[in-house]
């Protein structure tokens, strides 16, 4: 990763001949265009060049292709092909003159659109999470997508294509400073460099891949080939192997995308953050303010037990349910695979003065300290009543379940949403009653089930009173000096 | 141990000292109406399958359909008259249920925006259904079968007890 250059201001909008009449508006790259619709081009180009190529192939050669064409009137439709071409690249060059930005102290503006203007605006108090994303062909060309989520509902988050990899970074720098709080004079230079890594994990190539063939998704081809095995030796006829490509197409394109997007994992955490960096052939980065995770989850799927491998996942709101299977949207996956101990370091980071005791993941509820579910909800839940409970911290809830796939949610007070308790005919029966806090949109649903009655009451009371008192104390500006 | 010893008969669906709000039994009237049209609808296409090709066996599966409506009819009457609301000084408690119980806490700090919805039965009888919005999805606390004065009363509360305590995301 080459440093940003020591300039600090950013694209000068006295370089474009003709800028934009108010200060502060900067245009994104001129090949924006182009990468956008570069699919539009390729096909184009491929058409066109087919039809040089048809002539040369033919042994005509090229003039005596265009003499031919002359007199097969197939001119016009090389003509046509040129004017649309033409017109693809004069719309290409005025939606370019269109698209401005502008970052102000509050938010950051966003104008675009040829046809239907479009202006966009999101207050910088507002901000979840800042990406840089390169797609291929950007990483060839050294070009960087930044998207801003601010989670205002619908469809608030800003995208800002394309713009150079240095630049991208600084405006991401600038962006996360300016909402932390960090107090600039308009004179001063804006915020650039990268902030300091206090700590930082990868993920080796090989536990990734040990961790995509320790799924589900394994031993559904495993199941489908020995089925196929087993019918073609009792019935002799091979055409039962077709029966095996959709699964292994089904399996193979999950396995392919979880290792595409999984790639070269890494964990930053620092004051901006937690950082994180990964993907094969398009890259993203993702940094997300510590206090804008609205909850994490500690996961062992069952396989994953013999080797001791944990998954973090977080809600951060804007990124929305697409968890771990969304192939567009960002991943809401913190560590996709780590040892407890990683997963226990980026825990204990995301949500400060957690006990750094790795019994709460691991331990039983008496020696974790967590209050548990009564043992007539063995009634209810034979397998796992034993580990459901919940723990309060000073800052977090944490709520835990599952016996074969063990998870760890926790919430912080200040994040929670509301909370609800609810009640089955057979659980009344038995005294006991569920749980669950709310929290945006994302992969986890913190819930808590089957513990006692008053105890259910007593947690929905308590928790709404924390909550409140969490959110009394809490601020939002969390690199501003005041904070320390 | 957060856990105290005269919270042994705490029950989590009646929370001390909290008055419950009911809410009006047209609501039920609405629901039994709706549920008659689509109990009727599948009714009479059976009779006339059964009429038209002489078989028996549509009145079989019409009798069951209505033996389910008839049901439905007896317990809304019941889920109408447990649905409750209550407004404390940080929060607003809903619950619902005879069966299946559910009590929802939203604090007022973390409602986004509130909603008063009528389709057209409910307006004919004279009701609206306050909705609640979070930044949650799952927090989708609704309160039907309020007239429209008491819908828009507590809106306005629930909107400007709210703005008082906006807190970030």
């Amino acid at each position: 990763m080459s440093e940003p250059d020591t300039s600090p201001e950013p694209t000068d909008p006295a370089e474009t001949s003709d800028g934009p009449a108010d200060p502060g508006w900067q245009r994104v790259h001129p090949l924006t265009p182009l990468l956008r619709s570069w699919q539009v081009l390729a096909i184009g180009v491929v058409f066109f060049g087919q039809d040089i190529g048809e002539s040369i192939v033919s042994g005509d050669g090229l003039g005596s292709g265009i003499a031919s064409d002359v007199a097969s009137n197939r001119l016009i439709g090389v003509l046509a092909g040129l004017a649309v071409l033409a017109a693809i690249v004069l719309w290409a060059y005025v939606s370019w003159r269109c698209t401005r930005y502008r970052v102000t102290a509050e938010a950051l503006e966003l104008h675009q659109g040829v046809i239907a203007r479009q202006h966009r605006h999101a207050p910088l108090d507002r901000l979840q999470a800042v990406d840089i994303t390169e797609p291929l062909i950007g990483r060839a060309l050294g070009l960087a997508k930044l998207t801003l989520e601010v989670a205002g509902g619908g469809n608030s988050r800003i995208e800002i294509a394309f713009l150079t990899e240095a630049h991208a970074r600084q405006l991401r720098n600038h962006l996360l400073a300016a909402a932390g709080g960090l107090q600039s004079d308009t004179d001063a230079p804006p915020q650039v460099a990268d902030s300091p890594a206090h700590r930082t994990m990868t993920v080796p190539t090989g536990r990734l891949v040990g961790s995509i063939v320790l799924t589900g998704a394994t031993v559904w081809i495993v199941g489908a080939v020995a089925a196929v095995v087993a019918s073609i030796a009792f019935t002799g006829e091979l055409g039962f192997t077709f029966g095996l490509l959709p699964v292994l197409l089904g399996a193979g394109s999950l396995m392919w995308q979880r290792f595409s997007r999984g790639f070269g994992f890494r964990i930053a955490l620092g004051t901006d953050g937690v950082r994180l960096r990964h993907g094969l052939l398009e890259q993203r980065t993702q940094t997300v303010p510590t206090g804008r995770v609205q909850a994490v989850r500690l996961h062992q799927p069952l396989l994953w037990r013999l080797t001791g491998w944990w998954l973090v996942e977080a809600n951060v709101a804007g990124y929305g349910a697409g968890g771990s299977n969304d192939g567009s949207l960002s991943t809401s996956i913190v560590l996709p695979v780590g040892t407890l101990d990683d997963a226990f370091t980026v825990l204990t980071f995301v949500v400060p003065s957690l006990p750094h005791e790795p019994a709460i993941v691991t331990g039983s509820s008496h020696e974790a300290g967590f209050v548990a579910a009564p043992r007539r909800a063995r009634w209810v839940d034979p397998v796992g009543w034993r580990r459901h409970g919940y723990r309060v911290t000073d800052h977090a809830l944490l709520l835990r379940g599952g016996r074969l796939r063990r998870h760890l949610d926790v919430v912080p007070h200040a994040r929670t949403q509301s909370c609800a308790v609810w009640q089955g005919p057979l659980q009344r029966r038995l005294g006991l009653a569920s749980f669950e806090l709310h929290s945006t949109p994302g992969p986890i649903s913190p819930r808590c089930d089957h513990l006692a009655a008053p105890v259910a009451a007593d947690l929905l009371e308590q928790q709404a009173t924390r909550a409140r008192t969490a959110r009394a104390t809490a601020t939002d500006a969390w690199l501003s000096p005041a904070r320390g | 141990m957060p856990w105290h010893p005269d919270a042994v008969h705490a029950d989590p669906f009646d929370p001390a000292g909290v008055a419950w709000s009911p809410v009006s039994p047209r609501l039920a009237t609405a629901r039994r109406i709706t549920t008659l049209v689509t109990a009727a609808v599948p009714i009479v296409v059976l009779a006339l399958i059964a009429v038209t090709v002489d078989t028996g066996w549509p009145w079989f599966v019409a009798g069951a359909i209505g033996l389910l409506a008839a049901w439905s009819l007896w317990a809304i009457g019941r889920q109408t008259r447990s649905i409750g609301y209550a407004e404390r000084d940080e929060e607003l408690l809903v619950r619902t249920g005879i069966m299946w119980r559910r009590i929802v806490v939203v604090p007022y700090g973390r409602l986004q925006y509130v909603d008063v919805i009528a389709g057209p039965l409910d307006r004919m009888l004279g009701i609206a259904r306050v909705q609640l919005h979070t930044a949650s999805a799952g927090s989708d606390a609704a309160i039907p079968g309020l007239t429209p004065d008491d819908a828009a009363r507590l809106r306005e509360r629930l909107t400007a007890r709210g703005q008082s305590r906006l807190a970030g995301l």
